[in-house]
Parts: C-alpha cells; structure tokens; sequence
C-alpha cells in the first residue's frame, strides 16, 4: 500500500527531528546520572526499531499478494475535500472563537455545519444552533461558574 | 475474608445521597453516550475532568466510572436496532441482535442484553471485589524495575493486539510516548522539545488530545459516512421486553461464561471489551448444537457476547486500581481523571483512601442496578435519541468537545491542538493506525520515564536491574510473547491446519 510507504518516511524523518531536538536538550547530568536525554534516546531507537518492523510488514504483504493488484474503488476519496472543507470551517471558528465570544461564534457555525449536513430543515437547524449556543452558555457560565470566552457580547 | 469490613465501609459512602445521584448521572449519561454514535466513553470522561473540576474527588470518579461501565448498556441497543453499534465492543451483538429484531424479537433482544449485561456487570465487580486485596499485596513489593516493566508489557500487549498490524500499533504507542516527553522534565527542570511555545512546557494536556482523537475524529468519520448517505435503517421494539421461557433456558449459560470470559480478558491489558465479545461469540457458536443459527438471530449470540463486553470493565478497573496501570485507552482515561485529582491509583490508595476506593467498587454494584432499570422498563425513551438527526448530532459534539476543552484552561492553543488531533486521528483510522496505544502511553509517558530513571538510579547505571527479580523477568518474557504473538500465530494456524489437510 502506498500509504504504508508514506509512513516508514514519516517515520523516518520524525526519528531524524526527535534525534536532532535531543541533542538540543541542555543537560547538567548533576546528581542524575541519566539526565533528560535518555530516555527520549532509547525512544529514538525504538522509533527505527519499529520503521524496520513496518518495512518487514509492506514486504511480506507484497510477496503475499504478488498476484491480483488492489483494486482502488473509484469516487473512494470522493469525500476528502469536503472533510478538509469541515476542518477549515472548523479552523476559522477557532479562529474568531475569542474575538466574537463563545456564543457569537458558536451559533454561525452550528448553523453553517447543520445547513449542510441537515439540509433544507432551516427552521430547526437555526432554533438547535441559537438555542444550543445560548442555553450552554448560560449553563457554563451561570450554574457550572466556568468561564467561557464572552467577547463581544455585555454579559 | 479480610475485605469485609472495606466492602461494608464502601457502601456507606457508595450510599451517600450525594454519590448515590452523581452515580446515576454516570450511568445515565454513559447509556445515552453508548447509544449515540461519534461520542463514546473515553471522550466523554476526558471532557468531564475539567467540568468537574473542583468537585470532591469521589463522586466525581464514581461519576466516570459511570460512564465507563454505563456505555456498555447503550452500545448494545443500537447494535440491535439499528445494526449500527454504538461502541466498538458491541459489534458482536450487532450480528444476531439485529437479526433478531428483524425477526420480531427485538423485545427480548433488548432484555437478554439488558439482563446478561447485568448479572456481567455484577459478576465483574464481584471478581474486582475478591481480586483487589491480593493484588495491591503483590502490586506492594513492585519497586521502580518492576513498574517499569508493567507498563512496557501492558504498552506492548495494547499495541500488538489493537489493530491490523503490530508494526502501526509499536508506531502509535511510541509517538504517545514522545508526546510525553514534551514540556519540563520533572528531574532536571529543563524544557524538552516545546518548539519555543511556553504553553507546552507544561506539556501536551491528555485531555485535549484524548478529545481530538475520540470525538473529533469520530465526528469527521461520521461525517463522511452522512456524505456517502449511508444511512441504516431503524427497527422498532417489537415484542415484549421479556423472554420466553426458552429464550431463557438458551441464554442462561451463555451469560455465565460471557461473564467469565468478559472478567479474564479485561484483566489482562491489551484485548479489551471488543476481543471479549468476539472470543464469547466463537465459543457459543463452537458449544451449540445449531451453529447454522448463528448469524440468524440465535440469542445465545447477543447474550454472551454482552456478558463479556459488560464484565469486561470491571475487570479492566482491577489492573487500574490495584497497580495503578491501566490496560488499555479508557481506562488510561480514568487513569488521567484519577492523577488530576491528585490521586495515584495502586496499592497505597487501598491504605491510604479506603473510602474513596471501596466507595467506588461499591457503587458499580449499585450503578448496574441503575442501568438495568435504565435499560429494560425505561429503555423505549432512551431509543427516541436515535431520532437526532446525525446532521445535527456531529455538529453539536464539536461545540461540546470545544466547551469541554476551553472550560479547562480558557487556552486556545488547547483548542487547536484539539483539531489537529481531531485530524490527526480520522488520519490514522484511514491509514490502520489505532489509537487506543498512542493513548495509553501518553498518559503512562510520566510515569514510565520516572520509574526508568529511578531504576537505573538504584542500580548505579546498570540496566541489569530490568532483569534483577522474578517479577521483571516474566513481565519481560510476557512482552517478548505479546509482540511475537501477531507473528507467530497466524504460522501457527497455518501449520495446523495444513496438518488438519493431511
């Protein structure tokens, strides 16, 4: 599998960064005979120990299918940019989350996420997003005395 | 029986008013979140250790236990209705739960589940009952070496037995513990690998990642599912809620041995509620004289595999509570609850907090009571939940991981390492990388670090003292086994059954 590669280098490389910020760590090695260093060494290793065991897996699982190649389903990843579109929406709620406070923000994005995935049903999707929003802070900030961000609203 | 008098002592806290209702409120919020689909157990109780915060350590841990155990009742109900388990351990019940609905039987479908996950579920706090003092008295000589150790085989046990492939379970048990390692080490005060963040020196929180990887990651997941419109269709409790008096007769001993079977495996680390109901469901179709009916609605599918995945939990809470490990991701969890708490699971909890101990056994006898009244007069309100429309459901669980997870420390930085687990974890369930390891080592990390450190200390540098007693030595030799296993077994199978061929 293609993704199994993408992986061994993926590890690879963060076993190079994990190794490299290692050797950053200051250490005094004063009454500790290890110091911060070597446990996060022996992870290292690990790391590469484990690289090797997934190489061992992507041939074996070549050798044992030589045969019939996988077949990729067409329209399979037909969902990726719609997930990314979710996690972008999702980025730039947090993003504003403090500026326009917890329920100014909540609400739209409720409202935003609710309008596609709940299509066409305007009138609950805009009650469950105001009300939800409003109801759980007020809960929070209220009853629980947890503070959730206010941002531009008065109370 | 020395444990007697604790027993008796924990029920006169299990049985303040004031615990008594915050077990209810466990248990009733862990069947509602074992019904719906995208939030489960170990994401629930990660967000309630910062609402709870500054509550009495134990009906706040009663509560998660709640949870924990409650999630197992709600997961069956929409195995049976909706073919759709709610929980991963409850895809077993799912295959003649649902056959059996089909059939009309969805009634007692419901109550055998219901009833077996009860007698479970008590059997398995009976066995925690029995099991806890002779533990923490082994668990008292374990020095640094041996703690070590433990948790190198409960690491190697999840790793190896929770996916696909043991390779992607080592990788996610040991980026878990890098993440560890990031912020001030405990010993030397020096900041390691905080990328020049000061939030992080206080380290990754658990919780934020536990949330990310557990709802978020789930939501995105469901997600896709709503976007290819695969949508399952819905059965309505047909029948009585009762069995016949042959359903009964077929199902009482599947129970017992579900039962059994549920408190073993969920002792061990590693296997967990899913491997429980699938080793339970094998040996019902293996012992009964119809295995033709299995896949067709035979109850004993859905009553043994429930009693597995039920007695399950409480055997998973023995390894947590008496050594202070736990063996697999939703007790890590616990784990996480317990230390911010300032608790420390183990042995000396048993010397040192009596009550907040036994009060917590104690209260599993009377949560299970709790849920099966929840879960057979009542259950009918429980299943009007599965009418939320999931394209509202999804949307709401991230508004409540995101509360979850400001109310605890106001940071945002908290909020988007939360989504980049979220995507992180709808990543790894793409590419057959599981979780549940990455988890438990992030939270074991700390501690794992410090009793290697500690150990080495003792022996002036020398690595031999991994090896210096009996104890380390088979826990050694079990981790060898529990990585060699998913290598040598399937050779293994093969040898016998060429052998069954000539």
């Amino acid at each position: 599998m293609i993704a199994d590669r993408v992986i061994l280098v993926f590890i690879l490389v963060l076993a190079a960064v994990y190794f490299y910020a290692t050797a950053q760590v200051p250490s005094l090695e004063i009454g500790d005979p290890l110091g911060p260093k070597a446990f996060p060494r022996l992870l290292g290793i690990a790391l590469l120990v484990t690289g090797a065991m997934l190489f061992g897996e992507i041939v074996r699982g070549r050798r044992d299918k030589a045969g019939p190649a996988e077949k990729a389903a067409p329209g399979e990843h037909g969902h990726l940019p719609m997930i990314a579109a979710v996690v972008a929406f999702t980025a730039v709620y947090l993003a504003v989350f403090e500026w326009l406070g917890y329920v100014l923000a909540t609400a739209p994005y409720l409202l935003g996420l609710t309008a596609y995935f709940h299509r066409g049903k305007w009138v609950p999707n805009i009650l469950i997003s105001v009300l939800f929003s409003v109801l759980s802070y007020l809960l929070f900030t209220k009853v629980l005395d947890v503070s959730l961000a206010r941002g531009m609203l008065p109370f | 029986m020395e444990s007697l008098p604790h027993i008796i002592n924990g029920f006169s806290i299990a049985l303040q008013p004031i615990n008594l209702w915050y077990t209810f409120v466990g248990v009733f919020l862990g069947t509602i979140i074992g019904i719906l689909p995208g939030i489960g157990p170990s994401a629930t109780i990660a967000l309630l250790i910062p609402i709870t915060f500054g509550m009495d350590a134990t009906p706040a841990l009663i509560m998660m236990a709640g949870v924990f155990y409650g999630a197992k009742y709600g997961g069956s109900t929409t195995s049976i209705l909706i073919r759709t388990p709610g929980e991963a351990s409850s895809v077993m019940t799912s295959i003649d739960g649902y056959e059996m609905a089909r059939k009309g039987r969805a009634g007692a479908a419901l109550a055998v589940a219901a009833i077996g996950s009860f007698i479970a579920g008590t059997i398995g706090v009976i066995g925690l009952t029995v099991f806890a003092l002779p533990l923490t008295a082994m668990a008292l000589k374990f020095g640094p070496a041996e703690y070590f150790m433990l948790m190198l085989f409960a690491m190697t046990a999840v790793a190896s037995l929770s996916g696909k492939s043991p390779a992607k379970g080592m990788l996610s048990t040991i980026l878990g513990l890098m993440l560890a390692t990031i912020g001030i080490d405990l010993q030397s005060g020096q900041p390691r690998y905080t990328m020049g963040i000061p939030e992080f020196q206080d380290g990754v929180g658990f919780i934020v990642v536990i949330v990310g990887l557990f709802a978020l990651a789930e939501v995105f997941r469901g997600m896709e599912g709503l976007f290819q419109g695969t949508a399952p269709e819905q059965i309505r409790i047909s029948g009585k809620l009762w069995l016949t008096r042959e359903e009964w007769r077929r199902a009482v001993a599947p129970i017992w041995r579900g039962s059994l079977i549920g408190f073993v495996i969920g002792v061990l680390p590693g296997a967990g509620g899913t491997i429980a109901s699938i080793m339970s469901y094998t040996t019902e179709k293996r012992l009964s004289k119809n295995p033709d009916e299995f896949g067709k609605g035979a109850i004993e599918g859905v009553a043994g595999p429930e009693s597995a995945n039920n007695s399950d939990t409480a055997g998973a809470m023995v390894p947590l509570l008496t050594l202070g490990i736990p063996g697999g991701g939703a007790t890590a969890v616990m784990l996480g609850a317990f230390i911010m708490y300032g608790i420390q699971p183990g042995p000396l909890l048993f010397q040192n907090r009596p009550d907040l101990v036994w009060g917590l056994i104690d209260s599993m006898y009377i949560g299970n009571v709790m849920l099966l009244i929840l879960n057979l007069p009542l259950i009918g309100l429980f299943v009007r939940l599965l009418y939320i429309p999931s394209g509202i459901l999804y949307p709401l669980i991230v508004a409540i991981s995101v509360i979850g997870i400001y109310a605890g420390n106001g940071s945002m930085l908290d909020l988007y390492v939360l989504l980049f687990f979220g995507v992180v974890g709808y990543v790894f369930d793409k590419v057959d990388i599981p979780v549940a390891p990455l988890v438990l080592s992030l939270v074991l990390g700390g501690m794992m670090e410090q009793s290697f450190r500690q150990a080495m200390t003792i022996s002036g540098g020398s690595t031999a003292i991994f090896v210096g007693s009996g104890i380390t030595v088979t826990l050694l030799v079990m981790s060898v086994i529990s990585i060699a296993l998913p290598f040598v077994l399937p050779r293994l199978k093969a040898l016998a059954r060429s052998e069954d061929a000539n």
